[in-house]
């Protein structure tokens, strides 16, 4: 590096580091005066309590560890990844209607592909979970906060960091830093990763391969800190009245979760470091004989529980939700329950059905199919106890119920397809191929995404206050539910087709089915662009809920925790002259008024 | 921690550390994997030193100096290990090296400067 560069960073550093100790002496001063002040506590508003533990401004979301800001920071910074990751894939889909490049040339193509994947898991889908499970496990099982309050802070705000060094690709080349984002798809196989030309000069992307290395360690870092607090907060931050026996289904799978995390993310911060020190420090862990296959093992090692660190609290959503509109509680409690616990375990055994095309042995390739067959069972019990609660149930088809069949419908066509590729001659056919693209969307969009929508909306007026637009909710979920179908199941055909993945080309006999999946995508993105403007705008403008209830849950009583607490905050607020709006209206609730339809 | 109101006493909710803890790890990482001297010597230093501020906060140590100290011994060794890893590769480790020894001198003189100008009552908390 040249010297400029140096004393300019130099200078720089110092800077920051002189900044950031005069602002904590400011902090300093700020507590010291703070109690003789006054004027921090605004007496009669509602946010009073807020005002008495946290300062204001900016600076308390800067500096806050309760686990509510913490749930809405992570919820901010989710969806936003999600709009990232969503507008890569618009750029992709609009490109593959038609056979030859048009728009996006073969690199960009192959760089969003890969930024595309890395950010839904790492930074969409981890945090989603994230921002319900902060939210909601401490006031669902009747915690102060989280057992370690400033670890989960820590763990949110290595997310940004993250974020910004996994996509720093897209901004090098403008910038002129001389690396390109990572072309190596989100699995980063070796020997593409470990770069061909030697240390950082590879041509999948250099330098930008290396701090996406680092970017995705230090997500797995945050997730692992999030994990830990899980678990100590659910062992011994419970309420007394909250025993093993009763402990509500989502903090079973975020339990659960917490568990597969702590022992997948690790695994895949140790593979991480060893590609990384191969591509920058000499080492050989992925250059000898069989580094490539080691590589596939311990990535997939991870790789595969990942799934279901994704899905398992979504089911856990889905479980919590779902009964609350069927007018009964969840059937069969203790097998779902059970079924969690199943597949939490067995997830830890199939990650080689992700390598039956490698050449491995047979025999552990069968060993490996079945045990991906048997996860079929505790996925099944599962859907059939969702099932099974709604039948004849008093259904009410709110925007987080239909979110919650949309997710049961599509978890059952993603499930199933996946029966099949788990076993190994259907496998070796549609390896490769756009089917299996299909099935892993069906489940990671048609099911997680969808369970989060559903929570998203379910939580709305507990998170805000507020309530959303019913009728901009419903054309969401259709527009996800129609997006969704289309998209995968043109996929699926393709794949049986033969189109291969991961391309920014086609052969011509594959037009029509690509069209119409760019079609879905658009009616997906269409969803999605109202999906955002119905939060932001209800988040700000969206009728006041007045009611502690506004799903009229008292009526099964089903009222639960976290909507107890509601509206005991209601009630306070309303004590202390809370602001008089005109009442909300629910999504479903009962009456239904005609403002609704807003 | 009575006669010293800290932040949590005032704002139980809040506390300053941990954005920065967030900070310090991914610029020292930068630092020390791209070998670039000033970001790995700032972030280490951001890093350690919001370490021992959050453990002094949260009551896991009643002073700030056990913490600074121990993060010193941890730096020395972390760059000793260094300094032996470069005989073992044909990459250069031993600037990464001088960058933790560099936060380990920077940080013993903060704790001597600490020691000597900083008042006893505020110093122990």
């Amino acid at each position: 590096m040249e010297i400029n560069a140096q004393i300019a960073l130099t200078v720089f550093m110092g800077v920051l580091l002189v900044a950031v100790a005069a602002w904590l002496t400011r902090i300093e001063d700020w507590r010291s005066y703070s109690s003789t002040a006054g004027g921090v506590v605004s007496q009669g508003e509602r946010s009073e309590y807020i005002e008495q533990e946290k300062p204001a401004g900016l600076i308390r979301w800067l500096t806050t560890v309760d686990h509510k800001d913490i749930g809405i920071l992570y919820g901010i910074y989710g969806l936003t990844a999600f709009a990232v990751g969503g507008l890569m894939v618009v750029l992709m889909r609009v490109e593959l209607a038609t056979p030859s490049t048009t728009l996006v040339g073969p690199a960009l193509y192959n760089s969003l592909m890969t930024s595309h994947g890395i950010t839904m898991l790492f930074l969409f889908g981890t945090p989603i979970i994230a921002a319900f499970s902060n939210y909601l496990i401490p006031l669902i099982i009747g915690a102060d906060d989280m057992a370690f309050p400033r670890i989960n802070a820590i763990a949110f705000w290595l997310l940004p960091p993250s974020a910004l060094m996994i996509w720093a690709g897209f901004f090098a080349g403008p910038l002129g830093l001389g690396f390109e984002a990572p072309q190596t798809a989100w699995t980063l196989y070796t020997p593409l990763s470990t770069g061909s030309a030697g240390g950082s000069l590879d041509p999948a992307g250099g330098a930008g391969i290396d701090l996406m290395l680092l970017g995705l360690h230090l997500s797995g870092v945050a997730a692992t800190m999030g994990a830990i607090n899980f678990i100590a907060t659910i062992f011994t931050q419970r309420d007394e009245n909250v025993t093993w026996a009763n402990l509500d289904i989502f903090s079973w799978t975020i339990l659960t979760q917490s568990g597969l995390i702590l022992f997948a993310f690790p695994l895949l911060g140790s593979a991480l470091l060893m590609l990384l020190a191969d591509r920058n420090f000499g080492t050989s862990f992925f250059l000898a004989d069989g580094g490539n296959l080691l590589w596939q093992h311990l990535f997939w090692f991870f790789g595969h529980p990942e799934v279901y660190i994704l899905v398992l609290p979504m089911m856990g959503i889905v479980s919590y939700v779902l009964p609350r509109f069927a007018g009964r509680k969840l059937f069969g409690f203790k097998f779902v329950v059970y079924s969690t616990l199943a597949i939490g375990v067995l997830s830890f055994g199939v990650w080689a059905h992700h390598m039956f095309a490698t050449g491995m042995d047979p025999r552990l390739r069968a060993s490996f199919m079945a045990v991906s067959m048997a996860i079929a069972i505790p996925s099944a019990v599962k859907t059939f106890n969702w099932i099974t609660t709604l039948w004849n149930g008093r259904i009410r088809l709110t925007t987080p119920m239909l979110f919650c069949i949309g997710f049961v419908s599509n978890f059952i066509i993603g499930g199933v397809t996946g029966v099949f590729l788990a076993s190994i001659p259907v496998d070796l056919v549609l390896h490769d191929t756009y089917y299996v693209v299909g099935h892993f969307h069906y489940i990671v969009m048609g099911a997680i995404a969808f369970a989060g929508f559903a929570g998203i909306y379910y939580w709305f007026p507990l998170v805000t206050g507020r309530m959303y637009q019913a009728t901009l909710g419903k054309a969401h979920f259709w527009l996800s539910f129609i997006g969704t179908n289309i998209t995968f199941f043109a996929m699926i055909l393709l794949g049986y087709g033969g189109m291969p993945r991961r391309y920014a080309t086609y052969l011509p006999q594959f037009t029509s089915l690509n069209v119409i999946a760019t079609v879905g995508a658009m009616i997906l993105f269409v969803g999605q662009i109202i999906f955002v403007w119905n939060l932001v705008n209800s988040w700000y403008a969206g009728k006041r809920v007045e009611s502690g209830d506004p799903w009229d849950l008292k009526r099964d009583g089903v009222h639960t925790v976290e909507w107890q607490w509601f509206d005991r905050k209601i009630e306070t607020a309303i004590t202390d002259g809370g602001e008089e709006e005109q009442n909300a209206v629910t999504d479903g609730g009962e009456p239904i008024d005609k403002s609704e339809n807003n | 921690m009575d006669e010293n109101p800290g932040l949590s006493d005032q704002y139980r909710k809040a506390s300053p550390w941990p954005i920065f803890i967030a900070l310090g790890l991914p610029v020292s990482e930068i630092g020390l994997v791209f070998d670039i001297f000033p970001l790995a010597v700032g972030g280490l230093l951001l890093f350690c030193g919001c370490i021992a501020g959050i453990l002094l906060e949260s009551n896991y140590a009643k002073t700030l100096w056990g913490p600074v100290l121990t993060m010193i011994a941890i730096l020395v060794a972390f760059g000793a290990a260094l300094l032996v890893a470069d005989g073992y590769t044909e990459i250069g480790l031993v600037t990464r090296a001088y960058a933790v020894f560099a936060s380990a001198i920077i940080m013993s003189a903060g704790l001597v400067a600490g020691k000597l100008f900083v008042p006893k009552q505020q110093a122990s908390v």
